[in-house]
């Protein structure tokens, strides 16, 4: 994939050339000289991001009674300051393609792909092996599991990278992958494992740690909410109760749509797992917040 | 025999055809189903046991609750809830540190998980203990038609811990199936998944109608009269998803899909209303003229998909 990603950028880099070639012979020179400045990018971010605030307080001075003749001016001063700050690293970007006649194309980019260890997520195997998938450092990578994804023929869904990123400890990374939610739970995958991981535990522990940090469909809470409010992910509905009456059944099943003290149990159950604040319920208006 | 019959949410509040079907069905194999009064939804092994397994497995125990109350085993004709049902009380049996934390919170609802009964499918019930041989006796209209049998995907996996069948090379749908006359046939990827599960119905129905259609293209080629199935939630991916499919593809798919109590609910001779098949989505006629079954031209669409 990372592969495939590079040679798109290369591609796309060769059909923007054209149309940025005046751009570059204006700025490589401005280039060459900020590459330097750029080999750590991220402390150079963080120097401007402070600006906007020096200038804030400068502003607040100002506002205090410095300069009371022009406050329009010195309120959008760290606006722009803001915006030079967002340029930033677009600028570090664009110079592999800038650069890209003089280097050797296929290690482009390679910087931002390099994973650094800030990225990992120490415990996090260990996690997810505590939370009941003890199978998770059998895995070798042997990518059966992929192989048997009915899911992966047609999204970008990969089971293995699922599996190698929660055993690397790319929490962040793999937490936040929506392709995680492409899983129809088939069960294919680990019924092929050879070294009988629980795959599918393994994907439902991770989508766990998704929802923590509050990576939830909508269409997913609103289930959550209807089982809230009447116990069902699927309530009954007018149509359903005709037709239930039709054919000589109550018009509401003996569930928690016949029993409310049993509908209040459930309740009971999801607020003392706090299943409510995850999917933030509200329950004076009965609506998601 | 006696089970506590676990509804679900999509058969009783989707289907009612099933529940009606299943409770004749059984009334007439001398199975007793006593209703697990006040259970709620299993819960959605998608959304729950996706968001929080905590908070599935309190839920689902909860409802195990129940039936050991009766001192029965649970049935439940839905996959979905077979799962979520089948695999929490195989979770707290095994694993004492889970069933503490799970008993402190059904505690505040004032429940405790034992441990002491069984969750049971339907059809595996059907295969099990009542056998194909009586099945067989109690079909009156054998039905004549060529079926794609879809096994959907939490019946029989993770088969390490369900153990009912072989899950890569399953029988016992098709025979059960073919008890009732009809014959099962063949086709390419037949026990791929439907698509609607894990959440990815109501997160990505693109992907999921992907599924779908791939399903439903290749019991066309293998030339199928119906569907049938185990799983109300597939059911329902076969019906309401084969006019979304339609639409979306542009394609003219219209196969009957029939859940398995549906289909010996006609093999038994009940009425086609009774079955609430005539408020499918899709038009089960061609299904019941080859069966040479009576009534159609009384059968209204009501409208009962999600």
């Amino acid at each position: 994939m990372k592969q495939l990603k590079r040679l798109k950028n290369m591609l796309l880099g060769e059909e923007k050339q054209k149309e940025t070639d005046e751009q570059v012979q204006q700025s490589e020179s401005e280039i060459e000289t900020k590459s330097k400045e750029t080999v750590t990018p991220k402390s150079e971010i963080e120097n401007r991001e402070t600006d906007p605030k020096q200038e804030q307080n400068e502003s607040k001075e100002a506002e205090q009674g410095l300069e009371p003749a022009s406050p329009k001016l010195i309120k959008e001063e760290p606006k722009e300051a803001e915006e030079k700050v967002l340029k930033v690293p677009k600028k570090v970007e664009e110079k592999p393609k800038t650069t890209r006649s003089d280097s050797m194309t296929l290690l482009e980019g390679r910087d931002a792909e390099t994973i650094t260890r800030a990225e990992i997520d120490v415990n996090f195997k260990q996690a997810v092996i505590d939370a009941g998938a003890e199978t998770l450092s059998l895995c070798f990578q042997c990518g059966t599991c992929t192989g048997a994804c009915p899911s992966g023929r047609r999204t970008p869904y990969r089971v293995r990278t699922v599996i190698r990123r929660a055993l690397m400890g790319f929490k962040d990374d793999l937490i936040s992958d929506d392709s995680l939610w492409m899983c129809s739970t088939c069960y294919e995958c680990q019924e092929r494992c050879p070294r009988g991981i629980k795959i599918v535990d393994i994907v439902k522990i991770a989508r766990n740690y998704a929802a923590q940090a509050g990576y939830m469909a909508k269409a997913h809470k609103m289930t959550g909410s209807y089982v809230i409010k009447t116990g069902h992910g699927v309530p009954i509905n007018d149509a359903t109760k005709a037709l239930r009456k039709r054919v000589g059944l109550n018009e509401l099943p003996p569930t928690t749509h016949e029993f409310p003290e049993a509908l209040e149990e459930v309740r009971t159950i999801l607020k003392a797992t706090k299943f409510d604040n995850l999917i933030g319920y509200n329950w004076e208006t009965g609506e998601l917040e | 025999m006696a089970f506590a019959y676990f509804l679900g949410c999509i058969m009783n509040n989707r289907y009612p055809g099933i529940e009606k079907a299943t409770r004749i069905m059984m009334e007439n194999l001398d199975i007793e189903l006593k209703d697990m009064e006040g259970a709620s939804c299993c819960p959605a092994p998608g959304v729950f046991g996706s968001f929080d397994l905590t908070t599935w497995a309190a839920v689902a125990a909860r409802n195990i609750t129940i039936a050991e109350d009766m001192g029965a085993d649970v049935m439940t004709e839905c996959n979905g809830c077979f799962g979520t049902l089948f695999e929490t009380n195989h979770l707290l049996r095994e694993d004492e540190e889970q069933k503490e934390k799970i008993n402190k919170i059904l505690a505040e609802a004032g429940r405790e998980f034992k441990g002491e009964v069984n969750v049971r499918h339907f059809a595996e019930i059907l295969y099990n203990d009542v056998g194909i041989a009586k099945l067989s006796e109690k079909v009156t209209n054998p039905l004549n038609l060529n079926v794609a049998v879809h096994y959907g995907c939490h019946f029989l996996k993770p088969s390490a811990e369900i153990n009912i069948d072989n899950a890569l090379k399953p029988t016992i749908l098709d025979e059960l199936v073919e008890a009732t006359g009809a014959k099962s046939i063949p086709y390419k990827d037949k026990l791929m998944c439907c698509g609607a599960g894990g959440g990815l119905r109501s997160r990505d129905l693109d992907v999921t109608l992907d599924y779908t259609k791939e399903k439903l293209d290749n019991m066309t080629d293998a030339g199928v009269d119906a569907i049938v199935n185990v799983c109300p939630f597939c059911h329902l991916q076969f019906d309401v998803g084969q006019t979304e499919v339609n639409k979306k593809y542009g394609t003219n798919f219209g196969i009957p899909v029939f859940h398995l109590a549906q289909l010996y609910g006609l093999s038994m001779g009940l009425k086609p209303e009774d079955l609430t098949v005539d408020a499918h989505q899709v038009c089960v006629d061609s299904a019941l003229e080859k069966c040479s079954l009576e009534d159609i031209e009384n059968l209204d669409k009501i409208t009962g998909g999600e």
